[in-house]
């Protein structure tokens, strides 16, 4: 337990900046995970995976276009949309005939798609980890606090609340937007109106999974990319999730800055067992509401 | 001590399957006989699952965590203390049942989903802790080469060994299963308002049932360190609870006896199939799919099924 | 026996009950009538514990038992038969009523022992009783709507109340099930003692069969009486009678 060196507020400060952009990214994990929740009442155990598909996909995108600044933003626009592709896939030959049975058949369904997935993923890319370089723009590190704070952390830090405000704007001005937030809170009524239930379902869980996979293609450059991603994000996105608010964007939000930041300070403050600060603050934020701190969509 | 209804006619086949099992080692090769150990293992755990999943209608996500709290109380006292080896017997399902009060505790506060994210919150910080407390657990290596006493310590005592504490677990089970409690258990399942309605204090009848489920589960756990002869991280982990889960759904989680099919099917597959392919995740997720699709009774659910649908023509 | 003062529930903001009134002697037969969304339901639940007051009293026997919970409010004399059927699906129409035994018998933390050697007599008595006896091991998810009418009945037996609410109890049956229920409830106010309160929709039945009534409109308490005070009231002909 190093308890001797001693925290400087700089130290901390870069390490809270830190833990804040890393909190982006889980925030824009999570939003797809609530959404889909919110939406299907049933959380999406294969969410983990494609996050891991959106990593592996912006890998090999950056190689096909040649690596350097156009293959990142290239790797970075599409793979959202080979993940969207791959998720659509998978709901329209099988997850929509589930919708009528009960919430624990969704679930176990989703838990299927993760095993499989994870072997896909094995099977196209091999077990070897890959890597992606950012960009030189995105490079390297700025002073800042009396720090070097990395630069793809920043960008980080712009990518996280454009996403907030696109995904609100989305869900709450547009027709599809409002009609799949209907959906969550009365289905039936939806139903009723005359709007077909099976397409909203679709259009929230591939939205949901799109999420995912703009969070592994914006995670990859940061970490090494390999097999076992998708175990190590879904628990995090999961108790995020749940200290959020079961469907709610804006306890998403909350959630991952709780975790995110505990994360990082806890590097900095006892490195041998930071994994278990924000595992702690699950534990106190549930022990005091167990439902989780803002109110569940439905 | 009474049965109710013994009869012999129900009981032989389970006393034939008994002796035949007690006469396994001698037609089998060592390796086989392993796998049927660890099948005994996994079918403790799975049937300790169905008790709160099958019967409780509870969404226990992370029972492994109370397994692996089983197997590593076991391991560390053997390892790390001089007591003696039957206090280590006895103290492993004890920690896992407290445990099992603890956690669950917390989580019968809640209802369905909110059950199940909680718990596999709470056994996710016992897995973090395990994983990261390199001096007490060994972090993710784990412990190895814990020393079973001899009386165990060989393939064959440990196969029979744990075919005994099998045989006498699933029995008390069964004497649950068929107790007040039990069928107080199936009633909260089945409708937990209407229970209430008579008088029922439904969370202290599901936390009970919890303390009883995980006390099995440290049971496996302990049977797992004699079979294993080591410990490590992922019998806490999050995704084992899932595939027990499966073993219950195959084997058809409204039967007393499904799970225990439902792990051997799983286990011997696994074996089989990963001596052809490393993609058995691929394969199990490839199982359960069909299972949701066609089985939802699972195995043993839909011989039942089948077997009662004959009776009723035939009547 | 039962005595309910300016009860009072909304959910929301919708007032369900306003200014809810009753009293209950012992022995008697008392029924709660009103049109649809009266607030016959929610006072039932009210009264069970199933839902929690916002203002106002539910005293039983003396004792104040309002906001406690449902399990508690059956252990002091008090069952309840839902509206909508709510058995135990999967399990015998015996296997029902006897969790209800067990619960009144305190046994259902019994591990140890097998369930058929517990609660067996009062649960055939209940049986006989209410004439289910001949399909007592049949799923009970299987039974005709009415049958399973009638083991709501049962279950709700199966804990000894001195107080029995029955929520529309022949609601969804058959003239001759009908009149089969009627003369049930005639024995069980005789032959066992229960006091019982109950709603329906059914006139005929209520007026013939009823000691007293109570009268509710938009959540609240109009009258209770007779039936032919009831009848004659000139506020109950304009909400509830005057069309019929």
């Amino acid at each position: 337990m190093e308890w001797g060196q001693t925290i400087t507020f700089s130290a901390l400060g870069v390490h809270f900046l830190v833990g804040l952009s890393r909190a982006m990214i889980l925030f824009i994990v999570c939003s797809g995970l609530s959404f889909v929740l919110g939406v299907l009442r049933v959380p999406n155990v294969a969410h983990g995976s494609l996050y891991m598909i959106g990593a592996f996909a912006a890998f090999t995108l950056n190689e096909l276009f040649g690596g350097g600044a156009t293959g990142f933003w290239f790797a970075l626009a599409l793979s959202p949309f080979v993940v969207a592709a791959v998720s659509l896939a998978a709901e329209r030959a099988l997850f929509c005939h589930l919708y009528q049975r009960e919430h624990l058949m969704l679930l176990l369904f989703t838990f299927a798609l993760m095993l499989i997935l994870g072997d896909l993923v094995k099977i196209v890319w091999g077990a070897d980890y890959r890597s992606i370089t950012a960009p030189e723009v995105l490079e390297g590190s700025l002073p800042i606090l009396g720090s070097s704070f990395p630069k793809y952390n920043l960008f980080l830090l712009f990518v996280g609340p454009l996403v907030a405000v696109g995904l609100w704007l989305f869900t709450n001005k547009t027709r599809i937007g409002k009609i799949a937030r209907a959906a969550a809170v009365d289905r039936e009524m939806v139903d009723a109106i005359g709007i077909n239930v099976s397409w909203v379902f679709a259009f929230a869980f591939v939205l949901g999974c799109f999420l995912a996979g703009l969070g592994g293609a914006l995670v990859a450059p940061t970490i090494s990319i390999t097999l076992g991603m998708d175990h190590d994000i879904i628990i995090e996105a999961f108790l995020i999730v749940t200290i959020g608010g079961l469907g709610n964007m804006w306890g998403a939000l909350l959630g991952s800055l709780i975790f995110g930041v505990t994360q990082s300070l806890g590097v900095l403050l006892w490195p041998q067992f930071a994994i278990v600060f924000p595992y702690l603050a699950v534990v106190i934020v549930l022990v005091w509401r167990p439902t989780g701190m803002l109110k569940s969509v439905w | 001590m009474q049965k109710g209804s013994f009869s012999w006619k129900r009981i032989w086949p389970y006393a034939a399957l008994f002796i035949a099992l007690l006469f396994l080692p001698m037609a089998l090769s060592r390796f086989y006989v392993y796998i049927t150990a660890v099948i005994f293992v996994t079918a403790l755990l799975a049937m300790s699952l169905n008790i709160v999943v099958g019967h409780g209608g509870l969404y226990q996500f992370h029972h492994a965590a109370f397994y692996g709290v089983g197997a590593y109380t076991f391991a560390l006292i053997l390892t790390k203390t001089d007591l003696p080896v039957w206090i280590a017997f006895a103290a492993a399902p004890v920690a896992a049942a407290l445990t099992g009060l603890l956690i669950g505790w917390f989580c019968v506060r809640l209802s369905k989903l909110y059950f199940g994210m909680l718990q596999i919150s709470l056994g996710s910080l016992l897995w973090a802790i395990v994983f990261r407390w390199y001096s007490l657990t060994g972090g993710d290596d784990g412990i190895h080469g814990i020393s079973i006493p001899d009386a165990i310590g060989t393939i064959n005592r440990s196969y029979y060994f744990i075919l005994l504490v099998l045989a006498a677990c699933v029995v008390v089970m069964y004497m649950i299963y068929r107790s007040p409690f039990g069928k107080t258990l199936q009633a909260i399942r089945d409708n937990p308002e209407r229970c209430e309605a008579v008088g029922i204090h439904v969370r202290r009848h599901q936390l009970l049932g919890i303390v009883v489920a995980t006390f099995f589960a440290g049971i496996a756990g302990v049977l797992f360190v004699v079979v294993e002869g080591s410990v490590f991280p992922d019998l806490l982990f999050w995704v084992l609870s899932l595939e027990v889960f499966i073993m219950c759904l195959l084997g058809g989680w409204f039967t007393f006896a499904g799970p225990i099919l439902g792990a051997a099917i799983t286990v011997s597959l696994r074996t089989f199939v990963g001596t052809y392919t490393e993609y058995w995740t691929l394969i199990l997720g490839v199982i359960l799919i069909l299972l949701i699709f066609f089985l939802p009774e699972g195995v043993m659910g839909f011989i039942i099924d089948r077997v009662q649908g004959k009776k009723t023509l035939e009547e | 026996m039962l005595q309910v003062e300016s009860l009072r529930k909304s959910f929301d903001g919708f007032l369900a009950v306003e200014d809810a009134r009753l009293t209950v002697e012992k022995g008697e037969i008392v029924a709660v009538i009103g049109p649809n969304g009266a607030g016959k339901t929610t006072l039932f639940k009210l009264i069970t514990g199933h839902l929690k007051p916002d203002a106002g009293r539910i005293l039983f026997q003396e004792n104040e038992i309002s906001g406690l919970p449902p399990y508690e409010v059956c252990r002091k004399g008090i069952s309840l038969s839902f509206q909508v059927v709510n058995v135990f699906s999967r399990m015998s129409v015996f296997e029902n009523i006897q969790v209800a035994v067990l619960s009144h018998q305190n046994k259902t933390k019994r591990l140890f022992s097998p369930a058929e050697k517990h609660g067996v007599e009062e649960t055939e008595e209940i049986l006989r009783n209410v004439g289910l006896m001949d399909r007592a091991d049949r799923v009970s998810g299987s039974l005709s709507h009415g049958d399973q009418k009638v083991l709501e009945i049962a279950i709700a037996l199966g804990n000894r109340p001195e107080l029995l609410i029955l929520d529309e109890p022949t609601a969804g049956m058959s003239p001759e099930e009908t009149s089969v229920t009627i003369d049930l409830i005639h024995r069980l106010t005789s032959d066992l003692g229960l006091t019982i309160l109950f709603c329906e929709h059914d006139m005929e039945l209520v007026f013939s069969i009823a000691h007293r009534i109570m009268v509710m409109q938009h959540g609240r308490s109009i009258i209770q009486a007779d039936p032919e005070t009831v009848r004659r009231n000139e506020d109950v002909q304009t909400a509830y009678l005057g069309g019929t």
